[in-house]
């Protein structure tokens, strides 16, 4: 399929995080640039997967802002400047962070929610009000608008949750293991807003972990499988990049799950079972 | 019947007010048969018929009058004090003051009473800081632990939508707890109500129950130290019950 990149949009180097003397994640080094296909928005999705304690979660919390790394940096691209390829360092804040269990206020209706994500949005009330009134309608909410999140299902959760996100972060949203605990119903609900996503905005940037690598394989266009490296022999105690899999290039990315897919899930899944 | 017997077995609501009813009849059944005859450790239903009666007439409604705005007065003072105190508890700094105000739950209340008395010289005043000290003390311990059971998760979240550490305080911990702020004071209202009576008791100012149940004491009158024992349980249970109710009328995702 045909496809070309682009600017830079995201670009990870050396990164590690320590918490005391403890290596949580080192040397993590990779770069998303912003794919374009011919007549078609297209979002990038990039899938993180490992065994658990391998460091994913650490991974993402650095790139969100939410704690600070020991070494290295994260950059964005810096859509707000108009120059080309402009590039920032990430802060809290600047990468949406949604986590597995769909994190809410608890005291705010789904549309006070939405409200205050736009707080900082220089808009007017009504267009504030219009905005938040189009997702809701886009993304099936409209009935939960004045529900408290423990009076939403789970789906409506997450749905809430990502729509915060894209409307206080912009383009880019970090989903900590967004299928776990998820019935067929509600997979297919979080494919969906992956696809509206992706499809809204060619910067859009989706990074998600699992432990499901057929999901993985099936959804994203490049894969990382974090586990701890061997060098010169010997395991190391820490998470980095073991292998990365670029599903455009492999000529799979956008494409029917099929026994091609297969194959790479088997690839992941001896990668994760060595690491 | 069998099933009644069981561990954790689930019932029906009408076998559960069975078997409160139950409960209740074997209590005044006991307190019936224990109280007849010459000697008995309890006074008779009829005795504490008359204390009730004895109490009205010498304005029972009065001292639980004077009782309440003691106590709603201690409250309202110990729980903006606890609530500054724990929500500044966020700052790193500031931090020990309110670890240490929690530790001083231990002091005993005569030492407490003995410093407050050199410095306030109205009796009324002192019965509310006994009060406030003490409660601040037991209300600052539960609301630490209140904040601190509030999950990463709820933080990090609320980071991500670019709230300053300000605005997370707010949002989090202020806003996003005020129904566990009332959960807390209505669990630590039990010690409180039972240390106003005994406060009032010792400082003798503006009468209230602890001024009553003294006097009763004193003469030994049985039948109306259980009469207000009764009043002050029933008082405590109305003010939890007011509470818990407050909290979920006013606070509907209060799933606590």
């Amino acid at each position: 399929m045909n496809y070309s990149t682009h600017n830079t949009l995201l670009y990870v180097e050396n990164l590690s995080v320590a918490y005391g003397d403890k290596t949580v994640i080192k040397d993590i080094n990779f770069v998303e640039k912003d794919v374009i296909r011919e007549n078609n928005v297209t979002g990038q999705v990039v899938a993180v997967v490992g065994r658990s304690g391998r460091g994913k979660s650490t991974l993402f919390r650095a790139m969100t802002g939410l704690i600070k790394p020991t070494t290295g940096k994260i950059l964005i691209a810096d859509t707000t400047t108009g120059i080309e390829n402009d590039a920032k360092e990430v802060q809290e804040g600047d990468i949406g962070f949604v986590d597995q269990k769909y994190t809410l206020f608890r005291n705010k209706t789904v549309y006070q929610a939405l409200q205050f994500a736009l707080r900082k949005k220089d808009i007017s009330k009504e267009e504030k009000h219009n905005t938040i009134m189009t997702y809701l309608a886009d993304w099936g909410l409209e009935k939960a608008k004045d529900q408290y999140p423990c009076e939403l299902s789970g789906g409506q959760r997450q749905r809430t949750a990502v729509i915060e996100q894209i409307l206080c972060s912009g383009h880019y949203m970090v989903l900590d293991e967004p299928f776990s605990g998820l019935d067929v119903g509600n997979i297919e609900d979080v494919k969906k807003a992956f696809n509206l996503i992706t499809s809204s905005h060619e910067f859009n940037t989706i990074i998600y972990s699992t432990h499901d690598i057929e999901l993985a394989v099936e959804l994203a266009d490049s894969i990382y499988v974090i586990g701890y490296p061997t060098i010169d022999g010997k395991r190391k105690e820490y998470g980095t990049i073991v292998k990365h899999v670029d599903m455009k290039e492999l000529d799979l990315a956008w494409k029917d799950f099929g026994l091609d897919h297969i194959e790479v899930v088997k690839q992941i899944k001896a990668t994760m079972l060595n690491s | 019947m069998k099933y009644l017997f069981k561990p954790f077995e689930k019932i029906s609501k009408n076998n559960r007010l069975l078997i409160i009813f139950f409960w209740v009849v074997i209590v005044l059944a006991f307190w019936f048969i224990s109280s007849m005859g010459e000697r008995h450790l309890f006074p008779s239903p009829q005795q504490v018929l008359t204390g009730f009666t004895e109490l009205y007439s010498e304005g029972l409604v009065v001292h639980i009058g004077s009782s309440l705005l003691l106590c709603i007065k201690a409250i309202l003072i110990a729980v903006v004090i606890s609530l500054i105190v724990t929500y500044l508890a966020t700052i790193p700094i500031l931090t020990p003051i309110a670890r240490t105000l929690s530790k001083l739950r231990y002091l005993p209340l005569t030492g407490i009473s003995f410093y407050l008395a050199i410095i306030i010289s109205d009796a009324r005043t002192m019965q509310v800081w006994v009060l406030v000290v003490f409660m601040s003390t037991y209300l600052t311990t539960s609301l630490l632990s209140m904040v601190s059971a509030i999950s990463q998760e709820e933080f990090d979240h609320a980071r991500s939508l670019q709230c300053s550490r300000w605005e997370v305080l707010w949002e989090v911990v202020v806003k996003g707890r005020i129904d566990h702020v009332i959960e807390v004071i209505r669990q630590n209202l039990a010690i409180v109500w039972m240390m106003l009576v005994t406060v009032e008791s010792i400082l003798v100012a503006a009468g209230g129950l602890g001024f009553l149940i003294k006097n009763s004491d004193k003469f030994m009158n049985h039948g109306r130290i259980i009469a207000l024992q009764i009043v002050i349980l029933l008082v405590g249970l109305s003010i939890d019950f007011i509470l818990d109710y407050l909290r979920k009328a006013f606070f509907r995702y209060s799933k606590i």
